[in-house]
């Protein structure tokens, strides 16, 4: 493997832009293009599942601090409800129930992706998306019934923090229900193209992160 | 976009996928979550020795979930992700640890009030 031989006078604007990722074929002759990809070990799919790795540790990081943030404040009550007031672990737990499974079924989405079947993958996001809006409900319904009795999240730092651990959950838990709409409606009109598959792959990776995150809140918050 | 003409389900990571680890994992973590409830609620244990549990239980769940559903391992397809996750480790333990240490002093040097105080 030879360094490509490159003929600055091929390299006009336009080619570039049009063509930069191809090997850019003059005519007989033998001048290659700087990024013939043919050539490279990454791909285009890992390049984009790695970065995305790097920024749900990222995310991980923002959740280790919320989390320290809740070990700091979790007795301070101010004269507002205890965590043993308004903390329910069976309740809890059956949302702990929901999680897995939601995550379940998308991992067994992923299984039909393995095997190219687009209805698997469709009707297993379905599935998936059912099961954690079904969760969302359960969170929904845990909140409102602490607003309606004054418990907000201003009256202690015990409540601020409780609040704030749970409903940032909750709501990466509503973006990747929307990415899950988004990735059928893409399925539908594009099929497994490289892009579909590493959204996909993506957004396994964040739902099975939610699960590894519910761990942590259920564990240390409900518990 | 393609770079190349092969099928993107061919991709070494699409083809991680195993049902069986998932139902596993899927298992095992429900399984843990329901120790540590019930570990709580039926208090097997003396207050102290049950938050470390349940801690460790937890501990033991994400890294099951990793295994499983994540396969961090080092085989060449994932061997990134798992470096990236084992450097970060050390940042957690500061992370946490530091803050932690932070306002633990800062509390003990506060007049009248402590970690835990309730006004």
């Amino acid at each position: 493997m030879g360094l490509p031989k490159i003929k600055i006078a091929d390299l006009d604007a336009e080619t570039l832009w049009n063509d930069g990722h191809r090997t850019i074929d003059v005519a007989a002759s033998d001048t290659t293009v700087l990024w013939d990809s043919s050539h490279h070990e990454h791909d285009a799919i890992s390049t984009r599942t790695f970065g995305f790795w790097l920024y749900m540790l990222s995310d991980a990081m923002i959740l280790a601090a919320l989390f320290t943030a809740y070990a700091v404040l979790r007795h301070n009550y101010a004269g507002a409800p205890t965590a043993a007031q308004i903390v329910h672990p069976g309740y809890a737990f059956r949302e702990t129930l929901l999680v897995f499974s939601s995550v379940l079924a998308f991992g067994l989405t992923m299984s039909a992706l393995k095997q190219g079947s687009r209805a698997g993958v469709i009707n297993g996001i379905v599935v998936s998306f059912l099961i954690g809006a079904a969760f969302l409900g359960m969170e929904f319904h845990e909140f409102s019934g602490l607003i309606s009795q004054g418990i907000t999240p201003e009256r202690s730092g015990f409540l601020s923090v409780y609040y704030a651990i749970v409903l940032v959950h909750g709501l990466h838990m509503v973006f990747g229900l929307l990415w899950m709409a988004v990735m059928v409606v893409q399925i539908m009109r594009q099929g497994f193209t490289d892009n579909v598959v590493y959204r996909l792959l993506n957004l396994k990776i964040f739902w099975q992160f939610q699960a590894v995150i519910w761990v942590c809140v259920f564990t240390v918050v409900y518990l | 976009m393609p770079h190349s003409q092969r099928n993107p389900l061919e991709h070494p990571e699409v083809q991680l996928a195993k049902t069986g680890n998932y139902l596993i994992g899927f298992l095992l973590a429900t399984l843990l979550m329901a120790a540590s409830l019930l570990i709580v609620t039926h208090h097997l244990l003396p207050p102290d020795g049950r938050e470390i549990m349940i801690l460790v239980i937890a501990l033991v769940a994400v890294v099951a979930q990793l295994r499983l559903l994540f396969r961090l391992d080092w085989s060449a397809t994932q061997r990134w992700h798992t470096v990236a996750l084992a450097l970060i480790v050390p940042l957690f333990v500061m992370l946490i640890g530091l803050s932690l240490w932070m306002f633990h002093s800062l509390d003990a040097h506060m007049l009248g009030h402590g970690l835990g105080a309730a006004m």
